[in-house]
């Protein structure tokens, strides 16, 4: 399984503006599989209705998912 | 820019955070054996002195968006209503209500102040009972059957519940028992938190890197057979490889880091990482940044990186920006795994950051790659 082998992000860069540092690379790799995956994402979205942020739902809507608090947010997150 | 540039995300420490911990009390009535907080046996109350002071430098913040109260402890149900609802009080109506609770002490009056007080609730629970051994009462006795009595009553009152699973041996084959499990429980959110070393709790926490890999992308296929489930775990990296596709991979991160303010029942004020309130270090002191009974929150805020181990921890966002390929998707080593794994801050890749971020990220990658679209 890939690890940091090489940290150090290359200086080549993508079309797109983005190193091709091998995480990077990697996602672009896999492209087609995450495509799919990403719309089913967003379909079960809808179909949560993350839409709505005040529907008094547990799960803030999607466009507030920095901000869903505490435990739902990613950096530095307490747990 | 991109990577050439270096991310541009997580630069410095907002001066406005999106929330704020409160600890009403510092008392659990569980004992569970991975808990990292220290004083959970006493039951140290905050004075309603310490949230008005808070609520007094919150407010002008909840005027520009949704603002948090994060009510954790402890145990903070164990604080009582009473207390609980005059801690509210000083808020007033623009703030959110949260509280993490380990669900034990919930009933029916619990449900009513909730719903009137529109809290919103996160429950902790590990999975099936076997899988909840840890998480036992102060007498050493499983405590599931509470937790299971308290989440029962939420559903009875319709009441909308996330969850935080902690899990101790992430591996194949437990990813898609917990996924069946939560989906049984009926929440709305669920977090997935491997076991990390910190506080108090000194369990290691290294595993198999392929056996942790798999677990994610056992996790992703659990989820995409039935995403009723917001998964923070999927969402966040499927938002990010979505990026990285789109070629905007470098506006997923926040602009500055959120200092997470934690105000202690005493009022002290511990930043960006809870876990590292209530403990002392030679180098670093008690990692507190003020105290909101003496100095306005705003302002210790506007004063954290001077604070030493938050300025080396600043350091350290750096070193981990400069070094580590995975940081857009992950933003840096938290402070708390980074001090109780290595003793520094200013040091980059730590066991969370191999369990919860790199083989995260690598275990979705290895689902989407072996699930590819079938070419017509």
């Amino acid at each position: 399984m890939p690890e940091i082998t090489n940290p150090r992000p290359s200086e080549a860069e993508q079309p797109n503006g983005v190193g091709a540092d091998p995480v990077t690379a990697r996602v672009h790799d896999t492209r087609a599989g995450l495509a799919a995956l990403i719309d089913e994402a967003e379909a079960a979205r809808r179909r949560r209705a993350e839409g709505t942020p005040e529907d008094g739902s547990a799960v803030c809507a999607w466009n507030h998912f920095e901000n869903i608090p505490t435990f739902y947010n990613w950096n530095n997150r307490p747990r | 820019m991109g990577m050439v540039d270096g991310w541009s995300g997580m630069h410095g420490i907002s001066a406005v955070p999106a929330y704020v911990v409160m600890q009403p009390t510092t008392l659990c009535n569980l004992d569970c054996a991975y808990c990292y907080l220290p004083f959970r046996s006493d039951d140290h109350r905050m004075p309603v002195e310490v949230a008005a002071a808070v609520a007094a430098s919150v407010h002008p913040w909840t005027r520009t968006g949704r603002f948090s109260v994060v009510w954790h402890g402890g145990e903070p149900l164990a604080a009582g209503r009473e207390h609980l609802a005059a801690l509210f009080a000083p808020f007033g109506a623009g703030v959110e209500h949260h509280v993490q609770t380990n669900a034990t002490l919930i009933d029916d009056a619990w449900c009513a102040f909730f719903a009137e007080h529109r809290v919103r609730v996160s429950v902790s629970v590990d999975g099936p009972e076997a899988r909840n051994g840890d998480r036992v009462t102060r007498g050493g006795r499983p405590a599931y059957d509470r937790i299971v009595r308290g989440i029962d009553a939420l559903r009875r009152h319709g009441i909308p519940f996330s969850a935080l699973c902690v899990v101790g041996d992430p591996r194949p084959g437990v990813a898609a028992e917990l996924y069946e499990y939560f989906l049984d429980l009926g929440c709305e959110v669920l977090g997935i938190n491997v076991e990390e070393l910190e506080g108090v709790n000194t369990r290691a926490n290294g595993h198999a890197a392929a056996d942790v890999t798999a677990f994610w992308s056992e996790l992703v296929s659990a989820w995409r057979a039935d995403p009723r489930i917001h998964l923070r775990e999927v969402e966040w990296t499927l938002r990010y490889a979505g990026a990285v596709l789109d070629g905007v991979a470098d506006e997923v991160l926040p602009r500055q880091l959120d200092p997470i303010p934690t105000i202690a029942h005493d009022g002290s004020v511990v930043l960006l990482s809870p876990e590292l309130a209530g403990f002392d270090d030679p180098r670093y002191g008690d990692f507190t940044s003020g105290n909101v009974l003496t100095t306005p929150l705003g302002e210790i805020l506007a004063g954290a990186a001077g604070t030493p181990w938050i300025a080396e921890f600043l350091r350290g966002v750096e070193q981990c920006r400069a070094t580590c390929p995975y940081f857009g998707f992950c933003g840096g080593a938290h402070a708390a795994n980074r001090y109780f794994e290595q003793g520094r801050f200013d040091i980059t890749e730590t066991d969370h950051c191999r369990n919860s971020k790199i083989r995260l990220l690598e275990g979705v990658l290895d689902h989407a790659r072996d699930h590819e679209p079938t070419a017509v």
